[in-house]
């Protein structure tokens, strides 16, 4: 049975692509309030879980839940409740920064004023007032990349999936966006992959491994530390990746 | 329909910042306009050819650039469909409607400033080649290139949602082609008569170019005008509803 007190509930979430199995049989339930990181290998099935679970593409079995909203019956009511990063970059080219996010704010049912105040709010945060006014398609990878984790923010998503938010992104920003997810934490739901350990070790409270589009290992990172009997996020995620557990 | 907006006024950002448009849509037709009077000109005065005089060359060239933005649009959605941006609006909470509405509001409107341009450069060379047109009959056809302009771009937009953007130009480029050629822009259907008419007449885009010329010349007899005017505004609305169905069926379709 699912239930509706979880963020994020699976069952049995399959995605087929032809006859490959990008996500297999996926169980998973995910509080309200925790950060949780989803890590695996190219190709695991991490962004094809995402895609799914924000109602951007159809499960080929199983099913997924947002508080309580199922991701295909209820996609309207699960894209009023998510964020999304996606893994690719996605700013719009030719507007600023500024009117990129002013855009997110009021798609999601800011009046002008309000997105406005939370544009520069945001821009404050994520260290973008320098080039607040440039077109986004002038700045460089790691800009537009701050910019695109930027406007998941937008409209104050309960739940907030994040592909590899810090990809390109220099250590001084990747810091800063980390402080900004630290300061999320608790407060609403987080979905992070990311193939940065010392990332996923920082910011998790609980981390999921897949391998071949199924869950391999789930649970704190002293909890997968005992299982595998090391120390550290790095060699237990080389383990269970390599089969060996 | 909030969201609609929104978007509309995306796009509207997105084209006025891109020089490809301006060429596309306004520069176009002050081009059209100058060759085809400069052709006008070398027709013997003896061959009572009026076609590309300049009242009734400029309805022509109104519709024939809401053919190239009818190209343009599919080009821009059929490409944007592709882009990042885009497939991230899905997780949004806009619906196929706000998708439509937002590329076909901001495009019509390109279509009147088009229009505006062509009425602008038709009265500079109204004034050199010493012929008068009406104001009156001027707006009103602002008004009609607001109507045909839904159908062109919804055209388009169909185009761009159901075809890859090598497909969507390509088949644009033929619509511009035949439907040119059917829009007895080029040529007089009317006195033409015949299978040629009729063939002209099964298709929206001779009602186009009909109702604009007759707007300009403030013929306002129903077959002249309303009539067409009527059958523009059927097609706009069919288009319309079919350019949000397909991009419905379209995001369905990509969804697996
Ligand atoms: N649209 C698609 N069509 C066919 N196969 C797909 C499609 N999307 C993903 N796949 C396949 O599904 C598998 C999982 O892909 P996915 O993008 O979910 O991996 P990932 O864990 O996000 O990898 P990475 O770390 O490289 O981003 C891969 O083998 C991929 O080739
Ligand atoms: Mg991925």
């Amino acid at each position: 049975m699912l239930n509706e007190e979880y963020a994020v509930h699976c069952l049995g979430l399959t995605k087929k692509f032809g006859s490959k199995v990008a996500v297999d049989s996926l169980d998973l339930q995910i509080e309200p309030g925790t950060l949780f990181s989803l890590l695996g290998v190219n190709g695991a099935g991490k962004t094809t879980t995402i895609r799914m679970l924000s109602s951007l593409i159809l499960p080929s079995g199983g099913c997924a839940m947002i508080h309580g909203h199922d991701c295909v019956k209820e996609p309207d009511a699960v894209k009023r409740l998510v964020g999304v990063s996606p893994q690719t970059t996605a700013v719009s080219p030719r507007m600023t920064v500024f009117e990129n996010l002013v855009f997110m704010e009021e798609l999601y049912g800011a009046d002008k004023k309000t997105a406005q105040r939370n544009a520069n709010e945001a821009a404050e945060r994520y260290g973008m007032t320098e080039y607040l006014h440039s077109p986004s398609k002038i700045l460089s990878g790691g800009q537009s990349r701050m910019l695109s984790v930027a406007m998941a923010m937008a409209g104050g998503p309960k739940v907030l999936f994040l592909d590899e938010p810090t990809l390109g992104i220099d250590v001084i920003a990747r810091r800063r966006l980390w402080k900004v997810i630290n300061d999320l934490k608790g407060k609403i739901t987080i979905i992070l992959t990311t193939h940065y350990m010392e990332e996923a070790e920082e910011l998790s409270d609980r981390i999921g491994i897949m391998i071949d589009g199924r869950l391999r290992a789930c649970g704190t990172l002293a909890e997968l530390e005992t299982q595998t009997g090391l120390k550290g996020l790095e060699p237990v995620f080389i383990k269970i990746s390599e089969g060996s557990l | 329909m909030k969201r609609a907006l929104i978007f509309a006024k995306r796009n509207m950002t997105e084209l006025l910042r891109d020089p490809l448009s301006y060429i596309f849509c306004l520069g176009f037709p002050i081009v059209m306009l100058a060759v085809m009077t400069l052709v006008n000109e070398s027709i013997p005065a003896e061959s009572s050819m009026t076609l590309f005089r300049i009242d009734n060359l400029y309805g022509g060239i109104v519709i024939f650039g809401q053919f190239f933005i009818m190209l343009s649009v599919s080009l821009r959605v059929a490409s944007d469909r592709r882009s990042a941006f885009l497939i991230r609006l899905f997780a949004t909470p806009m619906k196929p409607f706000d998708f439509t509405a937002g590329y076909v509001l901001p495009m019509t409107l390109t279509c009147v400033m088009q229009t505006l341009v062509s009425f602008c450069a038709a009265y500079v060379i109204a004034a050199i080649t010493g012929y008068s047109l009406p104001v009156g009959g001027m707006l009103l056809s602002l008004a009609v290139s607001a109507l045909s302009g839904v159908f062109f771009v919804s055209l388009g937009f169909i185009a761009g949602t159901l075809l890859s953007d090598h497909a969507a130009p390509a088949f644009c480029s033929i619509l511009i082609s035949v439907g040119s050629f059917l829009g007895c822009i080029w040529f007089d259907g009317d006195s033409a008569g015949g299978v040629l008419l009729t063939l002209c007449r099964v298709l929206p885009f001779y009602y186009c170019t009909k109702a604009v010329r007759a707007a300009v010349a403030l013929d306002l007899t129903p077959s002249a005008f309303f009539v067409p005017l009527a059958v523009i505004a059927g097609s706009a609305a069919v288009t319309l509803a079919v350019a949000v169905a397909a991009f419905h069926a379209k995001m369905r379709s990509d969804s697996n």
